[in-house]
């Protein structure tokens, strides 16, 4: 099964499904945050996709020209894809205020390479009722802009609809994370991140029906991953499995992580509620959903991933930091306060996007590992 | 405060106060530059004696509605300009860029960034009894103040202004500053003064006017202000909004340039370059840079993203939403937001208005959100056949760059001026 999620990858950016939905007449949208609700596109008869960069860590000439080398590498690497034309499949692009990186990521593309429909989220960085309200408001607006764009009307009903099917991968991912609490998991930490990977870069429907297989294809199988230590693996965005495999290969085994494209991406469901509109209820979960280093106070986004590592019963843990991603680097010295104070390790790697985790990174690993294991002992 | 952290804030004092005799013995000094060196002392004697006057101490980052202090009685302390200003005056830079990173601060944070919290760590400066914070400019601001509260073991507010200007965010950020007024009024046990602050919204509608005045007159060509003046216009926006003395500075300033202008004198005496600065040159090179401006009759006429306020009027009947107007207004605040087509026009509108012959941006090694603007606002310009020197450089640190790299740049930038 896993061979399936591993071929989606290797044609990304314009994976095979997007290539038929495109021939179905059907639009693409991409998204380049986790606070860009994608039911919203869904419902609106498009396909959402995620924009990542590329796979493995490159040279970004383009990338670096437009937005400087003191941008962080995901948006380099993000926007040179475009520059090269490797995203001219989209009918638009959906941003949110997230971050420095990707807000002039999005004026960037916007003005270089302009897509039919292009918005950016005004985003609040706290949890506030007015924050809600105005997260709500935005949200609305997307949801009428894309409605003219499209063309179409976007019914309370498909929105539910669109929240089911969401609601369904959401759960799925959640049961597939479980699995990974066992003392001996059937799946290993790079396994996961490729299974998640492709589940950016196809339908949903497709996505879930693959991933019910694959669940009971681990339930049932008698693969285990052991290793000297459990680890998490925290902090800026990533994308390539190599990173996790070149830790695993060393013997250890991560259990769970903390990143916006897999806990943060999927933890949460909206709560569907009779006495608020589907809308309400996505603005709800998306500005509620595990927090970005973004968001204020930082308390809460510390709070569950010391959560994370009670559940799936952490030894250390692995933080990733993207040169130029202040959000995450800000955060750091709180985190590991936080962490220190729980008897938790940390490990902080200041890595480039899509780096393999090879050569320095092992070695550090390589020292902490040790560390871990002495511990123990 | 410790002895030590009392003596940096007193090296700025003696300091500008040296500055002030010298300025007092030489007769052509500009009056105005006499007024900003008062303010900044006035400013400076407020936080070293807010303890023994028994007054509150509100540590704040950058833009920053300081105006909401002022009409609650409280002291403000900007955090980046006092942090500089200290390492200026006692050559700390590196210390305090040090301590920020021994306090856990990567080379992601920009160095003004990393100094403030190397500031709050080896306490350079007071431990303020609360930190306020916004989003404004860029993820650093935005991060920077749990870190201090961490450090000083204060309490603190975030500000969270909201990216674009819709009806909605407009009243978000009016609510947000309701929140911090309530934060303030439980902390200090002050009142919120509204007269006060409606009496301070009008003196910055006159201050911003006196801002466009001045912008007006330096078109003239030769233009009548110093090549790097407009640092001053940006602190004094940042320590003093709606303060008398602030209005005293511009209309000084502003009378000054008039006689300038009617008289047809340069603020160099051989005006050949006429600059737009795109961000802010390297503090400590300041009186280099001026040197070399007078050398090669180099002058910054125009800074849109520094002294060029956006279009508005602040309403005293309306104190609270002027302030969150005004906060839109803010020179600077243009590079936050989407960076619209209007906005870019703005620049290539304004390099033709103020008869621009090239522009140079300082390209600060941290500071992301601006160099994401450096080829953007050069293939702007270049449309207008205006050229742009990119710098590499440093606000703050000084081994970032040398004097004579920087020479080097800029003598190879003129002579294309000469050849365009
Ligand atoms: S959160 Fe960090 S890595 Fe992600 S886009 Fe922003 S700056 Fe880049
Ligand atoms: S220098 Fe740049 S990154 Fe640093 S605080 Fe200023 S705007 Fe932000």
């Amino acid at each position: 099964m896993l061979e399936k999620f591993r071929e989606i990858n290797l044609s990304f950016p314009q994976t095979s499904y997007i290539k038929e939905h495109i021939s179905s007449g059907k639009k693409v949208i991409g998204w380049l945050c986790t606070y860009v609700p994608e039911e919203i596109i869904h419902a609106a008869g498009a396909l959402p996709i995620r924009i990542t960069g590329y796979q493995q860590e490159q040279e970004l000439d383009d990338g670096t020209a437009y937005l400087y080398v003191n941008n962080c590498s995901f948006s380099r690497s993000c926007l040179q894809l475009a520059l090269r034309g490797e995203y001219d499949f989209l009918d638009g692009i959906v941003g949110g205020s997230t971050c420095d990186g990707v807000r002039r990521l999005f004026d960037l593309w916007r003005k270089y390479k302009g897509t039919a429909f292009n918005q950016i989220l005004s985003i609040p960085r706290k949890f506030t009722t007015q924050a809600h309200e105005l997260y709500l408001s935005q949200v609305t607006q997307f949801k009428q802009n894309l409605e003219k764009h499209m063309g179409v009307t976007i019914t309370d009903e498909a929105l539910t609809k669109s929240i089911e099917l969401y609601n369904e991968t959401r759960a799925l991912l959640k049961k597939l994370y479980d699995l990974r609490k066992s003392d001996s998991p059937p799946i290993s930490g790079a396994e996961v991140l490729e299974v998640l990977d492709a589940g950016f870069r196809m339908p949903k429907e497709a996505f879930n029906d693959l991933l019910s297989k694959l669940i009971n294809e681990l339930s049932e199988s008698s693969a285990t991953h052991t290793g000297r230590a459990r680890l998490a693996v925290v902090g800026s965005v990533l994308n390539n499995p190599e990173f996790i495999k070149s830790i695993e290969d060393q013997n250890a085994l991560v259990v769970t992580d903390e990143l916006c494209t897999s806990t943060r991406y999927w933890s949460d469901p909206v709560v569907l509620d009779n006495n608020k509109s589907p809308l309400e209820a996505i603005s709800k979960r998306y500005l509620n959903n595990f927090p970005c280093a973004r968001m204020y106070p930082s308390d809460e986004r510390f709070d569950r991933i010391i959560q994370l590592v009670r559940d799936f019963k952490v030894d250390g843990v692995v933080s990733q930091i993207i040169r130029y991603c202040a959000p995450y680097a800000h955060d750091l010295p709180l985190l590991i306060k936080k962490l220190e104070a729980e008897n938790v390790p940390i490990l902080a790697l200041d890595v480039e996007y899509g780096t393999s985790g090879s050569g320095q990174i092992a070695t550090r690993v390589q020292a902490f590992l040790e560390m871990l294991e002495a511990r123990k002992q | 405060m410790t002895s030590k952290t009392t003596n940096r804030i007193e090296s700025i004092i003696k300091a500008c106060s040296v500055i002030l005799r010298m300025i007092k013995a030489r007769p052509n000094v500009r009056k105005s530059e006499q007024v900003y060196y008062e303010i900044l002392t006035k400013y400076f004697t407020r936080i070293r004696d807010v303890k023994q006057n028994g007054d509150f101490l509100a540590a704040h980052t950058v833009f920053f509605p300081t105006e909401i202090l002022y009409a609650m009685n409280i002291v403000p302390m900007h955090t980046e300009s006092t942090t500089w200003m200290t390492a200026l005056f006692t050559g700390e830079a590196t210390e305090l860029v040090t301590a920020g990173a021994e306090a856990g601060l990567a080379s992601e944070i920009c160095t003004p960034h990393r100094g403030i919290a190397g500031a709050f760590t080896i306490k350079a400066l007071p431990d303020p009894d609360v930190m306020l914070w916004s989003n404004l400019i860029c993820d650093n601001t935005a991060k920077s103040g749990e870190l201090i509260m961490e450090l000083c073991g204060c309490p603190g507010y975030f500000l969270d202004h909201p990216f674009q200007e819709s009806e909605q965010e407009r009243n978000y950020l009016i609510g947000e500053l309701q929140g911090m007024i309530d934060f303030l009024q439980d902390q200090s046990g002050r009142k919120m003064d509204w007269d006060k602050l409606s009496q301070l919204v009008a003196e910055m509608d006159k201050q911003i006017k006196l801002n466009r005045e001045i912008c007006e007159l330096r078109k003239a060509v030769p233009t009548p202000f110093s090549p790097q003046g407009f640092l001053e216009l940006l602190t004094l926006d940042y320590l003093f909004p709606g303060q008398p003395e602030a209005t005293l500075y511009l209309e000084t300033l502003r009378d000054e340039l008039k006689e300038k202008v009617n008289a047809k004198t340069g603020a160099v005496e051989n005006e050949r370059f006429r600059l737009m600065s795109l961000f802010v040159p390297p503090m400590y090179l300041m009186s280099f840079l001026e040197k070399m401006s007078h050398e090669f009759g180099a002058v910054s006429v125009i800074e849109p993203f520094f002294t060029y306020w956006a279009d508005g009027k602040l309403d005293p009947s309306k104190p609270l939403e002027s302030v969150a107007q005004k906060s839109y207004m803010i020179p600077e605040v243009q590079m936050y937001g989407p960076m619209t087509d209007a906005k870019i026009q703005r620049v290539s509108d304004l390099a033709k208005q103020y008869k621009i012959d090239g522009a140079v941006f300082y390209a600060d090694t941290g500071c992301r959100q601006t160099c994401a603007l450096i080829k953007l606002l050069k293939d702007t310009l270049s449309e207008i056949d205006i050229p742009m020197l990119t710098l590499d450089s440093d606000v703050v640190d000084p081994t970032m760059m040398s004097q004579e790299d920087i020479r080097e740049k800029f003598e190879g930038f003129f002579e294309l001026l000469e050849d365009y």
